[in-house]
């Protein structure tokens, strides 16, 4: 390695002198401030410059006893010469040093001149305290990967030259923190740092660790050297994130003005199971009805047999216990048939009973919103006298038959067993109803929205909400396109009403069930006889889709003419055939758009069974589940929604009872929302809302997970293939470390002070200062 | 101490005497100043000293006849106490070129450096009549022992010399001499090289008389000639008293910045830092008045140094003592 490769700070700015020394090895200077070393040699000149001028301007004296004085002379001739070169040379040398001080020499790597030098730079210490770094490995005097690396780090710092090397420290852990921003030359206190650095259950964050450090190294650009110390487990999470551009432009740029090493903490041999994931197999959790629910499960560095365990609210679940062996890549297990006791929030969590040595992430738990009541409003643009003439009366009918007599549901008052509460209201009425009550929104043929409307339920929307909207003859196509369209609850303008010709048996749905379904339809796969594909339509409003817009086409009409493909590969979202069903988002919530009607007016679909299947799906599909702010990964907060009634001030314990802020913000006379500091520990919290308490899981990330380390060359392109020095879990021998990062400034400068006390001295030896008679 | 006497003791100091133009003044005030500080009067010690009796003879001044003796004995008796026993002062007061040299100023222009005082000395060397030179100190020593003596009727000579005798006047008693010695000293010397050895060789040969001899320079001259000059003037019998005159300025070498010496009597010049020097200078002169000491206290000769910026009062009881003790 040459000194140009290990300073390249200076390389640009400084100049290198080679020199062959006390040394076999090459030596090498550079400066931090090379122009102070220009300056000690003119300044060298000075004393020789004064001497010749002193020479030449002399005062005469008439001397009476001059044969003391020649005779003086003669006898110390040559030690009077000797004397005055040698005065001559110190003050040259004196001056000399001094610049060569301040211009601060550095470098000479590996030699004996090494020795005589006072080490000074800036380390900064990248310490990754995420939670793969509580992976327990078999050392004698740290338990975890993390103790490990506070070790390592307080060595280093040990080893650091108190009152020349400054030290700042930064911790990995998402959000990367530099802990010791300002570089400390307070040794002590920078150990003291690393003591208090605290397990997190974060994921790495090693791109914004290296941005700070980054950032230290150019606000200390004086510094003459900089060495960057990374203490990671080298794990893939790690060192493969999903910035991977981002990280190694950092490691470029790091490499730049640091020198860099890497600490691995990792073992051979560590392995790790995880559970990385819980979750219903629908997008609805809903009472009653048995629920299917997924857990990912994962093996990294080697499969290894364990078993799986689920309970629900806290409680076992009886016969659920399932024997896995995981792998890398081994399919979700499934817990199926599994009613919901009742509705409201409820947690799940699938926990694998397995000693391996990283247990935070063994168990993940789920919050899920169970629906036991999903209220929907369904707007009729037309209000029949029958009972199914209304524009809405057969979605009604749909989403909440009837109970059959003597059900529990006739008995609580319901005259349904659904999950489904639909409330069917004029669109005359829908300004005065409170749209966050409801889950869903129908608009059913409704002729006009206006402005004021459609903000609310754009709102509503954008806040979870869903929103189906269905066609219809009162429909005004320049409404629509004005009023919903620009708030983007339309898919695209209605372009055009198509109706069939007399001699036609109507539209056809371009469904083939053996083709790439869109996944609101994926209970129709296989299904031969589903009846979407003789499904007629007679009349629907042809919207005009983008082809780069982010709308979803569910369901396509078959152009005229055609028959339903069976090539697979044809899927929902061609674009030449007009849109029958299409979803896109707005905010968090959904809009799905339907170009015919929902009641038979325009087609015969209601009448076949699976137009009652496809609604439910189409609501379920597109409902929010509800529950995403209950579940939530350690470093984010917790936002209250807007539509969470508060019937007190909330507060929030985590699963020690530990009372967690929740700092309260209020804009104008808005309602107060509350947001805490990002949740730092795994488990299930629980948020106090007055009324009643709700459940917040909050877990480790799931990437964490994955501690199969890599290489040395992996790490090397990880880091944009950025020069690095690679060592293991204990600190390298001290002479080796200490060959390097040499600033002679302060031995030069001690070296000054004794020649300027040798000065003194030669200079009242000569008789410069002496007085006194014989 | 009255007032008086205050004022009379200045005139011992070189800056105040350096103002005061005439050395017959000078010699008075010195003399003055001298014995005002003194409880018992000097002349006693030298006072006329009996020398035998002797029988009269027609033609005797019968001034010296001892009238007691002739009382007790009726025999005459002259009392001898005459010229033959009184004492034969010579003085010899070196003239060479760097007697001229002098550093100390007169009150009006003291409280500078000694190094600027030498300067200034190379200015106005021998021309500035503020500037007080060996020389100078020389002749008020000179005067004012010869005031004194005369004041005893002792008989004065004065030698002036520098490489040849320039000036010589036998000892002599006459009310003449005093102003005789003032005025020689008086005289601008010709500040030529300076030959001691041989000048002391001449004396030897003139001195007929045992004399007190006392020999005043810078003695910067060969140490080994010198020695040979005053072993013949005690071969002679001569009692001897050697002062040795140094400005300040060569006993404490004062110079600091580059300088060039220009010796005096041709002795060379030297371009050096004299802080370097210093040392050495000084150990040479050290050693050469050690040397100096050497041969006198081998020859049982007072020898003594002063400097040039000291008052006057050291040599001048110095001789005093000397003189007294010589008499016991």
């Amino acid at each position: 390695m040459t000194m140009v490769e290990q300073y390249p700070t200076f390389s640009s700015s400084g100049f290198w002198l080679l020199a062959s020394g006390f040394s076999l090895r090459p030596l090498a200077f550079a400066f931090a401030t090379p122009m102070f070393f220009a300056a000690g040699i003119l300044l060298a000149a000075i004393p020789i410059i004064i001497h010749i001028l002193n020479r030449r301007r002399f005062k005469t004296v008439q001397w009476a006893a001059m044969d003391f004085l020649l005779r003086a002379m003669r006898r110390n001739r040559r030690r009077l010469k000797f004397e005055q070169w040698l005065l001559l040379a110190t003050r040259c040398a004196l001056l000399f040093l001094l610049g060569l001080a301040l211009a601060r020499p550095l470098g000479c790597d590996r030699s004996s001149f090494a020795m005589l030098a006072q080490r000074s730079g800036l380390h900064v210490l990248v310490i990754d305290n995420s939670y793969s770094m509580a992976y327990e490995a078999d050392r004698p005097d740290a338990k975890t990967h993390l103790d490990q690396a506070k070790l390592l780090a307080k060595g280093l710092i040990d080893r650091l030259t108190a009152g020349g090397e400054s030290v700042a420290i930064i911790t990995a852990a998402k959000p990367a923190t530099a802990v010791i921003a300002s570089p400390a030359y307070d040794l002590q206190a920078a150990k003291d740092a690393v003591d208090r650095i605290e397990q997190s259950y974060s994921d790495t964050d090693l791109v914004g660790a290296i941005t700070k450090a980054n950032e230290i190294a150019r606000d200390e650009a004086k510094q003459p050297v900089k060495f960057l110390d990374l203490f990671t487990d080298a794990t893939r999470s790690a060192w493969e994130p999903n910035q991977k551009d981002a990280l190694a432009q950092a490691g470029r740029d790091a490499a730049q003005q640091f020198r860099i090493t890497h600490h691995s903490l990792a073992r051979g041999q560590q392995s790790n199971l995880a559970t990385l994931e819980v979750r219903p197999s629908s997008n609805l959790v809903r009472a009653k009805f048995n629920n299917e629910f997924l857990a990912t499960i994962r093996a990294f560095g080697g499969a290894t047999d364990s078993s799986l365990q689920w309970r629900m609210d806290g409680q076992i679940l009886p016969g659920r216990t399932t024997a896995v062996r995981p792998s890398a890549d081994s399919p979700p297990v499934t817990l199926t048939d599994l009613p919901m006791p009742s509705g409201g929030p409820h947690v799940l969590s699938a926990s694998l009973m397995t000693d391996d040595r990283l247990k935070v992430d063994d168990t993940r738990w789920r919050v899920l919103e169970v629906a036991s009541e999903l209220k929907v409003l369904i707007v009729e643009g037309e209000r029949g006298i029958g009972a199914m003439s209304g524009s809405g009366a057969f979605l009604n009918l749909a989403l909440a038959p009837p109970a059959e007599a003597g059900s529990a549901a006739v008995t609580r008052g319901r005259n349904t067993s659904s999950y489904v509460a639909p409330e069917l209201i004029s669109d005359l009425e829908l300004s005065n109803k409170v749209l966050s009550d409801y889950r869903a929104v129908i608009l059913c043929g409704v002729g006009q929205i206006q402005p004021g409307e459609a903000d609310q339920i754009r709102t509503f929307v954008e806040r979870g909400g869903s929103l189906l909207i269905f066609m219809g003859e009162p429909v005004t196509a320049e409404n629509y396109n004005s009023v919903l369209l620009p708030r983007k609850l339309m898919p695209g303008p209605l372009t055009n009403r198509v109706t069939s010709s007399g001699d036609q048996n109507g539209f056809n749905f371009d469904f083939q069930p053996r083709g790439v379904l869109h996944p609101l339809l994926s209970i129709f796969a296989g299904e031969e006889k589903s009846g979407l594909d003789t499904a007629r339509v007679f009349t629907y409003w042809q919207a005009d889709i983008p082809s780069n817009s982010q709308v979803e086409r569910v369901l396509n009409y078959l152009p005229a003419g055609a028959t339903p493909s069976t090539n697979p590969s044809r899927s929902a979202q061609a674009t030449n055939a007009d849109p029958a069903i299409t979803m896109h988002s707005v905010g968090q919530g959904h809009v799905i758009f339907v170009s015919t009607t929902a009641n038979d007016e325009w087609q015969s679909f209601c009448a076949k069974p699976s137009y009652l299947v496809l609604m439910h799906e189409l609501l379920t599909g597109s409902v929010s589940s509800g529950d995403r702010w209950m579940n939530l990964f350690v470093g984010q907060p917790l936002e209250i929604p807007a539509n969470v009634k508060l019937t007190a001030t909330p507060s929030l314990k985590d699963a020690n009872q530990t009372d967690i802020v929740l700092d309260e913000t209020r804009s104008g006379n808005g309602p107060a929302t509350y947001r805490s500091r990002p949740l730092t520990k795994p488990g299930v919290y629980t948020l106090n809302t007055g009324e009643r308490k709700i459940p917040i899981a909050v877990n480790v990330p799931d990437d964490e997970a994955d501690i199969r380390t890599l290489d040395d060359a992996a790490l090397t392109r990880a880091m944009g293939e950025a020069q690095m020095e690679f060592e293991g879990d204990q600190l390298p021998a001290l002479a080796a470390s200490n060959d390097s990062g040499n600033d002679y400034g302060w031995s030069i400068m001690a070296i000054v002070l004794v020649l300027v006390g040798f000065e003194c001295f030669l200079a009242m030896r000569f008789g410069h200062y002496r007085k006194g008679t014989i | 101490m009255s007032e008086t006497v205050a004022d009379y003791r200045k005139y011992l100091d070189p800056r105040t005497l350096a103002r005061i133009g005439a050395l017959d003044l000078r010699a008075r005030l010195i003399v003055e100043g001298l014995m005002t500080g003194m409880h018992r009067s000097p002349y006693q010690g030298i006072s006329v000293e009996f020398a035998q009796h002797r029988p009269y003879v027609s033609g005797d001044d019968i001034r010296h006849v001892d009238w007691k003796v002739f009382g007790r004995s009726d025999k005459v008796y002259l009392k001898q106490y005459q010229e033959e026993t009184n004492l034969h002062l010579l003085l010899i007061v070196d003239a060479s070129e760097s007697m001229g040299f002098g550093t100390v100023q007169s009150r009006e222009d003291g409280g500078s450096k000694i190094e600027d005082r030498a300067l200034s000395s190379i200015l106005h060397s021998r021309s500035s009549p503020t500037t007080w030179t060996k020389y100078d100190h020389a002749t008020a020593i000179a005067a004012s022992l010869a005031y004194m003596a005369i004041q005893q009727q002792d008989s004065v000579g004065l030698a002036i010399f520098d490489q040849t005798l320039s000036r010589y006047f036998k000892p002599s008693n006459s009310p003449g001499q005093w102003k005789v010695v003032v005025n020689e000293l008086q005289q601008v010397p010709r500040w030529n090289k300076t030959n001691t050895g041989r000048i002391l060789d001449q004396l030897a040969e003139k001195l007929t008389h045992r004399s007190l001899i006392v020999l005043i320079s810078d003695f910067f001259d060969d140490a080994a000639s010198i020695q040979k000059g005053l072993r013949h003037l005690r071969h002679k019998k001569h009692e001897l008293m050697v002062f040795q005159i140094l400005d300040p300025a060569e006993i404490e070498f004062p110079f600091e910045d580059v300088t060039l010496f220009k010796g005096l009597e041709e002795r060379g010049e030297l371009l050096t830092e004299p802080r370097a020097l210093r040392e050495g200078y000084l150990e040479q002169l050290r050693m050469f008045t050690d040397e100096l000491k050497r041969i006198c206290r081998g020859m049982n000769i007072d020898f003594q140094r002063f400097s040039s910026g000291d008052s006057l009062e050291v040599p001048l009881s110095q001789f005093l003592a000397t003189r007294a003790a010589s008499i016991k």
